[in-house]
This record gives C-alpha cells, structure tokens and sequence, in this order.
C-alpha cells in the first residue's frame, strides 16, 4: 500500500477523464430514472429529501399552529384535509397523533437519513476515497427508489382509515400494543410497511457503503488516512446494518401480530408488549447516532478547511466515532425508564448512558482544539458549523440530564426529551446538513452561492430555532407532557413564544431557496477548490461539478499526506 | 458478503429475541416473572423461620367479561412453606368463554424466589355462561430470598393476574380497546 | 386573528431567550421567584377566565370551612405548572424534593458552565484566531495532555453526577412495608380507574373534567361542571385519587388495554401502565393538597384528555372519605361499624393510630 506520488499529480489525472466523458451521459429518463451514477443518486436523495422536509417540515407547522393557544382550534379542518368526513372529537384528537407520526418518521427516515447518508455520502464517500463509483451501482439505484416507494406509503397511510380516525396515530416509535391491537384498520399497515421499504433501503444502502469503503479506496489510502466523513459513514453502515435488521424483525412482529393472529406482542397469547420497545430502542438508539454521525463527518472537514489546519486529534476523532457506536448498542433502555424497569437495571442503564458523554466530548472539544491557532475564515459552511458545534452541545448536555434514571422519571414523554432531541437534530443534524450543503453545493452544481444570503439563513434560522425549542425545556421542566394537542392555560405563554419561533425558521428557508434560485440564475462558475488553500480532500482536486465518470486513473495517495 | 451475513444474523437474533427474552425473564425471574416448579422439587425445599406477606391482584382485559378476583387481599406466609390461595373466576356473558392469565410479582427483583407448583394460569381456562369457578394457586417463596441483600427488606409480594381473552377470541368481536372500530 | 397575535407577541419572544439565559446563570433563583412571576403573568394577561377564577375563588373562601371530607379546593401553583414557568413544579413528595436538588444543584449547574464554556471558546477562537488577528494558521494536530485531559474531566464529572444519581435511585426503589396502604390504579383510554384493595376493594372511574370557558375542550362530551374547587382546565377531573398524606404508599399501575403512564410531576412519580402486568413503586406525599398530573404514554386519540388529580389528606380525613364511599372499610370496617367503636371508647382508635404512627416512623428510617 505504500506508493508514493506527488500530491500535485493528483489535479492533472483527473482533468483528463473531465473531458473524454462529458459526451457519455445517459439520456434524461435514462439518466435519473435508472441511474447507477453515485453523483446523480446522490442528487436525486438530496431532492427527495428537500421535498419529505418539505411535507414533514409542513405538518409540524400544522403542530405548531394548533399548539399556540390552548384548545382545539384548527385539527377539525387538518382532519378534513386527510378526508375525514364529519370527523367526531375523537376522529379530530387522532389527527393530531398522525401529525405527529407523519412527522416524526418522515423527517428521521426520509429527511435526515436520505440527505446525509443517501446525499451526502453517495455524492462524496467515492470521491473522498478516489472511487470511480460505489461498489453496486444498481443497488444504489434500487435503494433510492425503495425509499421513494417506502414514503409514498407512508402518505398514502396518512389518508387511509386507521382507528378511530383517518391515518395512523401511533407515534414514530409505533408502540405496541397501540400499533397492534389498538389501531384498526390498514392505515398502521401501510406506515409499518413504509418503515420496512426503507429500512430495507437502508440496509442495502450501508452494504454499498462498506463495501466501498473497505475494498475501493485509491493506493496509498489507508483505513487510518481516509477522510473524517468516510470514517463516519463507515461507522453509520454498520451501525444501520446492526440495527435496522432489529427494527425489521420487530415492525414485521407488528405486521403478523396485526393481521396474522400472532401474540410476540400481546399479553393475551403470552406475549410482552415491553418486548417491543426493547427492540425498537435497541434500533432506535443506535439508529439516533446513524443521523448524527455523517454530520460530526462533514463538520471536521468544514472545521478544518477553514481554520486552514488539519483536524485536531484525527485517530482520536475517528475513534471516538467508532466507540459511539459500540456503546450506542448497550445504552437502548434509558428510553424505557419508567417502564417498570429493576433497580439494577435502571442503574446500569444509567451508568452505560453517561459513558457517551465521553466520546461526545471528544468530538466536540477536536472541533475546537482544531480552530486553536488556526487562520479562521467564515464563509458560510464555517458560521453553520460552529453553530452545529454550540447547539449540538447544548442537546448533548440536556441528554447527560436524561441519562440519570432517576431524574428521568420527572422527564421522561414531556416537552425536555422533544427539547432535547431537537436539539441534537433538528438544531444539531439539521444544521450540520445545511452546513454541508454550503461547503458542498458549489461543487455538486458548478454555481456560487451567496455567502450573504447564506450568513443571513444562518441567522434568522439559527433565532428561529432556538426560539422554537430552548422554551420547550422549560415546558417539559413544568411537566408538559408530548404528543398532547391541548394543554393547561400555565403552558400557554411559551407554547406562544415556540410557534413564533415556527415562524422565524419558516423565513429562514425562504431565504435558502432564495439563495438556491440565485446560484442557478445568477451565480458565480464555480472554481476546482473554492474554499482555498484548507480544503485538502480528494474531490477538490476535481472541476466542479466533477466529470460525470472520475478517477478511471486512480489518483495516488502520497503516505505523508495529512488529512 | 460478510455484511449480508452480518444484517441476516441480526434480523435473526431480532426474531429470537422473542423465545430468549421469556426464557431469560423465566430464568432470571426478569421484570417479576414467577418460577415454575414440580411437586417433587417443593418437597425438597427448607422451611425458614421467617414469614412474609403475599398480596394477590386480579385484573381482567377491557371487555372480557369475566368477573375475577382473589379471595383473600393478603396473606402472610412462612419463607419456604407451601401456601394455597384461591382466585374465584366468573363468566358473566351467555356464551362460554375461554381465558388466558398472564401474571407477575413485584417488586419484580423477588419474582425468581416466588415458586408456583400449581396455577390456573399454566393454562387456558374455560368458563361456562354465568359458570363460577375458583382457581387454586400452590406456591411457596424461597428462602433464598433472605441470603438476598437486595431481596432480603422486601416485607410484602404482590402475586398479579390479568386474564386475557385468548388470542383467537378477539377475531371473534371482544372489542379489546376503546380505539377499535 | 392568531397571526395579528403572534406579531405582538412576537417582540416577546427574544425576551424568551433571554429569560433562557437567565435560567442556566441561576437555576435555583428562577426556579424561586416563579410563583411571583407567574402571579405577575396572570395579572397581565388579565383574562376573562382569570378573573373568573379568582372570583370564584373569593366566594369559595367565604363559604368554606366545609366538611374536610369534602373537594378540597387546589392552591395556586401548587401541584400544577405556573403560567411562564422556568423549572421544575415545586415538589411535595417523600424523593421529589431531592430529585429536585440533583437537577437544581447538580444538573443544572454543570450543564450551564458546559454549555457556556463551549460557547466561549466558539467566541475565543473568533476573536483571537480569525484570518486578521492570526493570518499564519499553526499545524499542531496533536497534544497528548490536553488529549487525556478532556477525557478525564469529564469521566470525574460524569462519576460525580453518578453517585447523587445512583443514590436516588437506590432510595426509590426501597420497598414499602407489609402493611403501606396499598392503591391500583389502571389506565383505560380514556380514563383512570382506582382501586383500594385494604379498604374494602371499592373502585373510582376518574375521567376529566370540562369547565365553563372552555367550549373547544367541552367538545369531549363529558360532565361539565363548576364547582369553586375545581382546579385547571385539562387538569381536573370528576374523581380525585384520594391518597393519606405522611406515610409509604404502595402504588401498583396496571392497564386494562393499550399502555398509558401514570404520572404526577410534583410528587416525582411516573410509572407505565402496562397491560397483563403490575408495576410497583412506592409513594410518599409530604403534605395535604391537590396534585395534577397527566398520562404519559401514547395511548390513542384521548391521550391528551386523560388528566391524574391526587388530592392528598391527613389519614383522619382520608379514612373519613373512605367510610363514604360504597363499600369502604378501615382496619376490616364499615361506616357503622367505625362509629361503634367510637362509642366504645378511645382504644379502637388508639391502636390504629399507634399503627399509622409507627409506618411513618418506619418510612422515616428508610
Ligand atoms: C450526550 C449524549 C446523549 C445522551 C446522554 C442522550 C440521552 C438520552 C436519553 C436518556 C433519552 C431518553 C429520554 C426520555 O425519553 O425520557 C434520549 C432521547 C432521545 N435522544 Fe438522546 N442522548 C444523547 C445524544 C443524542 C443524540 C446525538 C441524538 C441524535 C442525534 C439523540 C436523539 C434522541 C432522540 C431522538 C430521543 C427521543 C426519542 C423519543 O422518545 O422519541 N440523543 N436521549
Ligand atoms: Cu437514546
Ligand atoms: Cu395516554
């Protein structure tokens, strides 16, 4: 493994292919429709996942508007939307739980894990590593559609009967025995199955990922010298390909329990419906981290590039990921706390919860060692990055407050866990992939941004989320419960307060769009390595937009590269 | 290849989990699940000194119309000595009804030194229309219980069932929830 | 109409992230100067509703001293959330004032200096190391010490929370004795029903309850009433849970369906109830009064509608209302059988009490 080149050879490799394939691509059906190109899936991943965060992003506008007073103002009319016909009270409070269903498993399964993982990690884990592509195009390709067909099913679950109500209303952690025996009708159905198109997807999705990874990285790239980002994308594959099986075998036990007279979950035929959320949350911690990790990838690289210093502590950064991991596997319970657990079991919980901090820290405090003494620039991806870095804290500090059991069980399903992982993902994940796109549009689609425009989304977004989520820590602190339409007159003033928050963050998107229009109409061509002289990853050494085909020379990692 | 592998076996040890799980609870007396035990086994166990309290609990699902209850709401018992009580079951619809008990003790920590030799919940029950029948349970507690740091304060058991109408029923019209349709 | 509102409310809301601030400098000062600050909000607001309230307050107080066994009537801000509350609800449970310390004096304290720590270097490192004030970027990508130091700092840390923690968790799941009070509560959607297995085995179906003023909630269909002691909207219910104040109760949470959690902030108490099984943990309330909760697990469409009212009375006046109720026994008694007793003189009583006098002391132990 240990050829040397030139680091400077690498540009002149590439350019040449830039040439020879611009005549190669497919036509338009052809192109996007069948595509085994990783740049064109990741592109289509991040459209689709513009357009889910769009609909999810609306329904929690929805939540929004109907929490800010108390008392039932609008979900009769939202009930109606989905076709109920005369909704009674009832068939109007279920609308409310398809709300928050809908919402939920759309921004974790078809927003956040197609944009970072599908997007992100399609577009640039073969670049980073000087891979042609990924290792099974088709399946690339199959992947994505799945999770086309999984979030059409999800809608159609939303307009179908469920219960009491149109839709399904159990929550996007789909509890049994709600989701078998409480929630009649095929609505749940089509939901569960939605959860399985894209689980599958998912599956197959970190297979390519580590095959990729492991057997096409460039001569000369080591494990121990890939790019932060393939590192975390390595982590987040077997992550998924640990715990997705978990949550399929689980939701399928819902399936049969539902419709094929099986009891896994039903106390009635000796089932145990805690059974279910063992499984569920042995999924569904690690499945939290699998949203996060990709973006602690893409915030060493922006860290780096524009304090124009190699990241801080790489082994350390690389290993933390990998031990977040590990331990993400034996921490699922503190989910359950207040299921009726043991002593012991609840201490251990406890305790194997805390050691995340750890790592965590780890990571966060790299970000920072790396700006020390570092010349820092800050264009747009950097202000969303270190953002990212004080928001995910303030998450993080809130999940150490969780983490005690005992302190939990006055927490525990009120507004401080909603306050808390928002924090980490709508203020933590989300800001890391907005930081992300900035870092990377310019490449992916040849056009400039406005870095004016850019600072401005950051700031009204970054008020308007803040707005929406720091009040709710205090909600939960005062015991408002979630997954509540209505609430006591006491929980008015800062319900208020976060749907004004609602707001401001709505107007931060107009403005991305906006800036997304302008790069299209208006902007600069964008150069081979815009960010300078701190960007010292592989696909800077490509034209932006790269070739459609790259690297069929592979490019030579010199061994005393840093990264 | 490896990863293929690797997301079967995990999609696999998802579907055993199911069987392990109650195997588990059964063997470590996990979340209040009670031992079971033969005749002969009881025989050989030393009766302590000491007594404890025994609380019994009925519970019957929404809509299953039996009327279910304990005779007695508490009884003390010497560690290690066989204890009888009785639970009195009643069918108030005016089709026969078959049931199935699903149970626990708390605190769940003591549920593997509570030993059943003989429970009505080891299997399906069935009630005639208006039929009134009483459900013996032959238990006795451990006396390993008092070696038991953790276990050892624990002045009161609580012995609960819930009876369930078998799986089969509810296809037959129990409206098992108040969200059915 | 709510849009026009939001924009004069809208200058409020920097004032929330202010407040937020304030919150993580001085946890325990926020948390003490609510009730003012809430009383203070209500006076704002001057609502309609409030002024009937307060108004029916005053006419109760003037008809008081009813018979104790009556609804006792709640206290402002105790056992419910305040208007623009910061914190935790004050608590008035055996664990949940030291529940409270861990989050107020251990928690919370750690957590802001983290957070602020990490918000100062972010502004440090804009200050001191941005492309003017540092144009030559260094290359250091490794520092053994300050490696093994960010990991040691937080471990100690993160042990020094673990042993409050542990500690409080050890203390909860302590039994109560063999002859605590037992209570069953089961969770139904879309109602609680209480059971009182040592009292005679009478059962109380306890749904929510609707007030005037508030005809999007009457919606539900349910009894309305209006009652001076009736506390909340969304809070109260027809059937209070009638618990003993000053000694262990043995709280046993079961469901009848799907799950439902049972859960009242102000005592430190949440439980799921899980159907086909019991779960156990013991409750101790400090002091008499009315204490809200409400259902905390997913359960359906009425998950919202399914509130916990805990009114808590010295053991006379608990065993006084249990005598009221169909069916109620103490010590194995009825209503008439009590009252010969009494007749007979000093000494039926004096052993029961001797009873309830030594379990608290018991819990006092513990
Ligand atoms: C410092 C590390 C963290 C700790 C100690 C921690 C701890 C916890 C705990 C104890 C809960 C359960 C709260 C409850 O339901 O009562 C929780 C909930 C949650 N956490 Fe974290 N967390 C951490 C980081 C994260 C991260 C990085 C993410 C995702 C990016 C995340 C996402 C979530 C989500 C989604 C939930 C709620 C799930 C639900 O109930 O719907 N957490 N966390
Ligand atoms: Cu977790
Ligand atoms: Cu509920």
């Amino acid at each position: 493994m240990a050829t040397t080149a030139p680091p400077e050879s690498i540009p002149a490799h590439s350019d040449d292919h830039a040439h020879d394939d611009h005549d190669h691509k497919p036509a338009f059906f052809a192109r996007w429709f069948m595509s085994t190109n990783h740049k064109d899936i990741g592109t289509l991943y991040l459209i689709f996942a513009i357009f889910a965060g769009l609909i999810g992003g609306a329904f929690s506008g929805m939540m929004r508007v109907e929490l800010a007073e108390p008392g039932i103002q609008y979900l009769d009319t939202f009930a109606r939307w989905f076709g109920a016909v005369d909704p009674d009270f009832n068939a109007t409070l279920h609308t409310w739980n398809v709300l928050i269903t809908a919402h939920g498993l759309i921004m974790v399964f078809f927003m956040v894990m197609p944009a970072i993982i599908g997007g992100f990690g399609n577009w640039f884990v073969p670049l980073m590593i000087g891979a042609p592509d990924m290792a099974f195009p088709r399946m690339n390709n199959i992947s994505f559609w799945m999770t086309v067909a999984g979030f059409c099913s999800l809608l159609i679950s939303a307009f179908v009967p469920g219960g009491l109500g149109i839709g399904s209303g159990v929550g996007w952690t789909v509890y049994a025995p709600l989701s078998t025996y409480g929630s009649q009708g095929p609505s749940t159905d089509f939901a569960i199955f939605a959860l399985h198109l894209a689980g599958a997807a998912s599956i197959m999705g970190a297979i390519n990922f580590i095959t990729t990874i492991l057997n096409m990285r460039a001569p000369g790239m080591t494990i121990h010298k890939m790019p932060l980002f393939v590192w975390s994308v390595l982590v987040t594959a077997f992550l998924l390909l640990l715990a997705l099986p978990v949550l399929a075998a689980a939701i399928t036990m819902l399936i049969t329990d539902r419709n094929f007279g099986t009891t896994f979950f039903d106390p009635a035929g000796g089932g145990d419906p805690v059974l279910y959320q063992h499984l569920f949350w042995f999924f569904g911690h690690p499945e939290v981290y699998i949203m996060i990790l990709p973006g602690f990838g893409i915030i060493s690289h922006i860290v780096a590039t524009f304090s124009k210093k190699p990241v801080f502590g790489y082994l350390g950064m690389a290993y933390a990921m990998v031990a977040i991991g590990v331990v993400g596997f034996i921490v699922w319970a503190h989910h359950m706390y207040t299921t009726g657990m043991s002593v012991n079991t609840k201490m251990y919980f406890t305790a194997a919860t805390m050691v995340i901090a750890v790592p965590t820290g780890i990571k966060i405090f790299s970000w920072v060692a790396t700006m020390w003494g570092g010349s820092l620039e800050f264009k747009s991806p950097m202000v969303w990055a270190m953002g990212f870095i004080f928001l995910f804290t303030v998450g993080g500090v809130t999940g150490v407050v969780l983490a005690n059991g005992g302190v939990d069980d006055v927490l525990h399903d009120t507004y401080y866990v909603v306050a808390h992982f928002h924090y980490v993902l709508s203020l933590g994940a989300v800001t890391a992939l907005f930081a992300g796109f900035y870092y990377w549009f310019p490449k992916m689609s040849g056009r400039m941004h406005s870095e004016f425009l850019s600072h401005l989304h950051f700031w009204v977004f970054f008020v308007g989320v803040n707005t929406i989520f720091f009040p709710q820590h205090f909600l939960g602190l005062q015991g408002m419960p979630r997954r509540y339409p209505d609430y006591a007159e006491a929980y008015a003033y800062w319900n208020e307060i976060s749907t004004i928050g609602y707001m401001i963050m709505a107007a931060s998107l107009v403005i991305w769009f906006a800036n997304i229009i302008y790069a299209f109409t208006a902007g600069k061509k964008a150069e081979d390595n815009y960010w300078g002289e701190g960007a010292t990853t592989l696909e800077w050494t490509l034209s932006s937009p790269p070739p459609f085909h790259q690297f069929e020379t592979l490019p030579v990692i010199d061994e005393k590269a840093v990264h | 290849m490896i990863a293929l592998i690797a997301a079967a076996a995990m999609l696999g040890l998802g579907y055993a989990s199911v069987p392990l799980y109650r195997l588990f609870c059964q063997v470590t007396g996990f979340g209040g699940t009670t031992q079971r035990v033969t005749e002969a086994e009881a025989q050989t166990v030393a009766v302590a000194s000491k007594t404890i309290s025994v609380r019994f609990d009925a519970n019957v699902e929404r809509g299953f119309p039996w009327e279910f209850r304990p005779t007695q709401t508490t009884d003390t018992v010497t560690i290690g000595a066989r204890d009888m009580t009785v639970y009195v079951a009643k069918n108030t619809s005016d089709t026969p009804i078959t049931g199935t008990a699903t149970f626990n003790v708390e605190p769940a920590y003591v549920g593997k030194y509570f030993n059943k030799v003989q429970c009505f919940c080891f299997t399906e029950q069935t009630l005639r229309a208006g039929q009134e029948m009483r459900m013996p349970v032959l238990y006795y507690v451990d006396p390993a219980i008092l070696e038991d740091p953790e276990a050892r304060d624990v002045e009161q058991i609580t012995l609960s069932y819930t009876f369930h109408p078998i799986a089969g029923e509810t296809a037959n019209g129990l409206d098992r929830t108040a969200s059915g349709s | 109409m709510i849009f026009g509102k939001h924009a004069r409310a809208a200058s409020r809301s920097l004032l929330a992230l202010g407040m937020g601030l304030a919150l993580f400098a001085a946890p325990q000062a926020a948390t003490a100067a609510n009730p003012a600050a809430a009383s203070a909000a209500l006076a704002e607001q001057a609502q309609v509703d409030d002024a009937a309230v307060a108004a029916e307050a005053q006419a109760s107080e003037a008809s008081a001293p009813a018979a104790p066994i009556d609804r006792m009537k709640p206290t402002e801000g105790k056992g419910m959330p305040v208007a623009k509350g910061l914190g935790l609800q004050d608590q008035y449970s055996k664990l949940g004032g030291y529940g409270a310390w861990i989050h107020d004096a251990v928690l919370m304290p750690i957590i802001t200096v983290i957070s602020l720590f990490v918000l100062f270097l972010l502004i440090w490192v804009v200050a001191r190391y941005n492309r003017r004030a540092n144009p030559v970027a260094s290359k250091t990508s490794h520092n053994t010490l300050i490696e093994v130091i960010w990991i040691l700092v937080p471990v100690l840390i993160l042990a020094g929370i673990a042993v409050p923690s542990i500690d409080l968790l050890a203390k909860q799941f302590k039994p109560a004795g063999a002859d605590a009070l037992t209570v069953k509560v089961t969770g139904n959607q879309w109602n609680w029903s209480y059971t009182y297995p040592d009292n005679g085995e009478f059962e109380l179906v306890s749904n929510m309850l609707n007030l005037p003023n508030y005809p999007t909630i009457n919606n539900g269909v349910r009894v309305v009433k209006t009652d001076p002691s009736d506390g909340p909207a969304q809070l109260e219910v027809d059937n209070r849970l009638v618990l003993p104040v000053g000694e262990p109760i043995r709280m046993q949470i079961t469901a009848s369906d799907v799950i439902h959690s049972f859960a009242v902030p102000s005592l430190w108490f949440k439980l799921d109830a899980v159907p086909g099984r019991i779960n156990e943990k013991t409750l101790q309330i400090d002091e008499p009064g009315v204490y809200y909760g409400q259902c905390s697990e997913l359960c359906g469409p009425k998950h919202g509608y399914m509130p916990i009212a805990i009114e808590a009375l010295p053991r006379d006046e608990y065993n006084a209302w249990v005598l009221k109720q169909a069916g109620g026994v103490i010590d194995g008694q009825d209503e008439a059988g009590q009252a010969a007793d009494d007749a007979a003189g000093a000494e039926a009583d004096a052993p029961a009490e001797g009873e309830a006098a030594q379990t608290e002391s018991q819990a006092n132990d513990a």
